[in-house]
């Protein structure tokens, strides 16, 4: 069964003015274990799919089924509350809470979930050693670079135990090198975890390392191609 | 770590955060002090009552407060002294001869009440004899001595050692005359009292009306205000066919004042707090719209409406606590001193006087004041914080985590 189906997904923005198809039509399917880029140009409808695929919004018509459960049904609570158990997000901004330091920001998603503390504690010390951040684990964000804060944010995202990380333009703060750093640990913890990473990316960096490459172009899918 | 994370949030912007604290913490500390002046105020109207000449209870004939007539006089009056004295809660007591009169002087006259006293023992129960301001209390060896009130003497344009003529009704309705000359003149924080209450000796006026000797009023200071209710009690029991009544009733307006100044203060505090809201309000919808895209990241991951809600209220509690703390522990210092030493509003003395109230007052505050403005403190807090808590929890994470 596939981790993520898309069935004939519409959204539309503006219905009553002028309306706007950021979502056309689209239908596919995504398997665990993969590490997907969907690219195109901007207005392309990449993040709106993206937001579609996580239960950040909702579509206009069309299904999102995750795990078997259809989720365009679910209620404002319900998607909240699946969010937390299977779905983690990496944003473009880091997004860290900056009152928090990094095992914190780590700890704060299994929190949520209702994790005892010891336990939270272990699993975010060894999650920040995962992606290389065992020395900063008591440094707020503010004393962490932007690629270090992308770290904690790709740490944090794995803190649930999620079925699935979606990364919108996770790379597009960051200087080569930095990025080279983060999708090294990504791709790292998709072989050795098959954790699923989905990216909405025109970062070509992003496009060399994905296994498949969703092209969008005015809200539809003009290309799907796996790559070697 | 919600509780954690809404104090760190206090301080995300110290400067900002800063402001509303001290805003909260002046705020509450001026109404604080107003308060405590406004309860000084009143304590020392019913203080200065009780010690010159209320005292905690009286005993009287039925009806004679509503009318004082010579022959309304407390039956067996000089036994029940003697056994009021005895009783356990009773500091001291004292009887009065009380007539309404008239007083002249060469160049004027005005209307009086003439209480006949026994010094000695008037003494311990009132404190008319540490008012002096000239003369003695009844120390002179002259015939008919009067002690007066300083605005009475000045009404009456007479000084120490002045004659006057006091008239008033004698037992079967006839007119009595009697001259007296001042030997002591007081001055008491009320000058309604100082220019309507001449004393004389007992002794001097049942000579002048020609009758045995008799009282028509007892006056009683009890050890402590706590034991009060029980001496009423007691007294009731004992007197049940005598007007046993305790200062409260005697002087109801003296009651009512001092009583209104608790909910005059919590008025004054409740407006403070009412200005302070908007504060509170628009700091903290400045601290939401500022992380519009961290609280939909927040919503994103997993965080329910209802955590952000109370993550939002906490927030304003704590700030609002913060505030209203410092400005507590800034009025409970102000007042340490201040309650100790007294604050000096000699410039006003003359309307203080009006009130019956000392020109001294002693600024305090009742502990339950302190819980009460906690309280109101926490539901400021709570109303604040709903604007904003709202606000928060109608964020769209979609739209919230593509503000850059």
């Amino acid at each position: 069964m596939a981790l993520i189906e898309l069935d004939h997904l519409i959204k539309i923005y503006n219905t009553t003015s002028i309306p706007v198809k950021a979502v056309n039509d689209v239908s596919l399917s995504i398997e665990p274990g993969e590490f997907t880029a969907i690219v195109g140009p901007s207005g392309s409808g990449k993040t709106t799919l993206l937001n579609l695929m996580g239960g950040l919004d909702v579509p206009t018509s069309g299904r999102v089924i995750i795990d078997g459960t259809d989720i365009s049904t679910l209620k404002a609570n319900q998607l909240i509350e699946f969010r937390l158990h299977h779905i983690g997000f990496v944003f473009q901004a880091y997004n860290l809470i900056p009152v928090f330091t990094a095992l914190e920001n780590v700890e704060f998603i299994m929190l949520l979930q209702g994790v005892d503390k010891q336990k939270r504690r272990e699993r975010a010390t060894q999650l920040l050693k995962a992606v290389g951040l065992e020395d900063k684990i008591h440094s707020f964000p503010s004393q962490l670079s932007g690629g270090q804060q992308q770290r904690v944010a790709v740490a944090r995202a794995l803190a649930s135990h999620p079925s699935f990380v979606l990364a919108d333009e996770p790379t597009a703060n960051l200087d080569s090198h930095t990025a080279e750093n983060l999708l090294d640990i990504m791709a790292q913890l998709n072989r050795r975890f098959n954790m699923t990473f989905v990216f909405s990316t025109h970062d070509p960096r992003v496009i060399r390392r994905a296994k498949r490459v969703i092209t969008l172009q005015d809200g539809q899918v003009i290309s799907d191609q796996p790559q070697e | 770590m919600l509780l954690t994370l809404a104090w760190r949030n206090v301080w995300r912007n110290k400067k900002r955060s800063l402001i509303i604290i001290l805003a909260i913490a002046f705020g509450l500390w001026g109404g604080l002090m107003a308060g405590a002046i406004m309860m000084g105020w009143g304590e020392s109207m019913v203080t200065t009552a009780i010690d010159r000449d209320l005292g905690h209870v009286q005993i009287h004939s039925p009806g004679f407060r509503l009318e004082q007539e010579l022959t309304n006089q407390l039956p067996g009056g000089f036994q029940i002294l003697q056994r009021v004295r005895a009783l356990p809660q009773v500091q001291s007591a004292c009887g009065h001869v009380v007539l309404e009169g008239m007083a002249s002087s060469a160049t004027s006259n005005f209307g009086v009440q003439i209480y006949g006293i026994v010094p000695e023992e008037e003494a311990h129960v009132t404190i008319i004899h540490q008012k002096l301001i000239t003369g003695s209390y009844f120390r002179e060896q002259t015939r008919n001595p009067a002690v007066i009130g300083a605005k009475l003497a000045e009404r009456l344009g007479v000084k120490l050692h002045s004659r006057l003529v006091l008239g008033f009704q004698g037992l079967n309705g006839e007119l009595v005359y009697l001259a007296v000359r001042v030997v002591g003149i007081y001055k008491t924080e009320s000058t309604y009292f100082d220019e309507s209450h001449l004393f004389l000796r007992q002794s001097d006026l049942f000579r002048v009306i020609g009758v045995r000797p008799f009282i028509h009023e007892i006056t009683i200071r009890a050890r402590h205000s706590r034991l009060v209710p029980a001496l009423l009690q007691t007294l009731r029991q004992q007197y049940p066919d005598l007007d046993v009544a305790s200062w409260k009733e005697i002087a109801p307006e003296i009651a009512y004042m001092a009583a209104s100044m608790d909910s005059f203060t919590y008025l004054f505090l409740a407006i403070i707090l009412f200005a302070l809201l908007f504060g509170i309000t628009n700091t903290m919808l400045m601290a939401v719209v500022e992380r519009f895209r961290e609280l939909g990241v927040l919503l994103a991951v997993g965080m329910t409406r209802v955590r952000i809600f109370v993550m939002i209220l906490l927030e304003t509690i704590l700030l609002s606590l913060t505030g209203g703390l410092a400005g507590i522990i800034m009025g409970v210092g102000t007042l340490a001193v201040v309650g100790q030493y007294g604050l000096d509003l000699s410039a006003f003395e003359s309307s203080l006087a009006s009130f019956g109230a000392s020109a001294i007052l002693y600024p305090y505050l009742p502990l339950e004041m302190y819980v009460v403005l906690t309280i109101m403190i926490l539901l400021t807090a709570l109303v604040g914080a709903a604007l904003p808590a709202w606000k928060a929890v109608h964020i769209q994470p979609a739209q919230a985590t593509r503000i850059v």
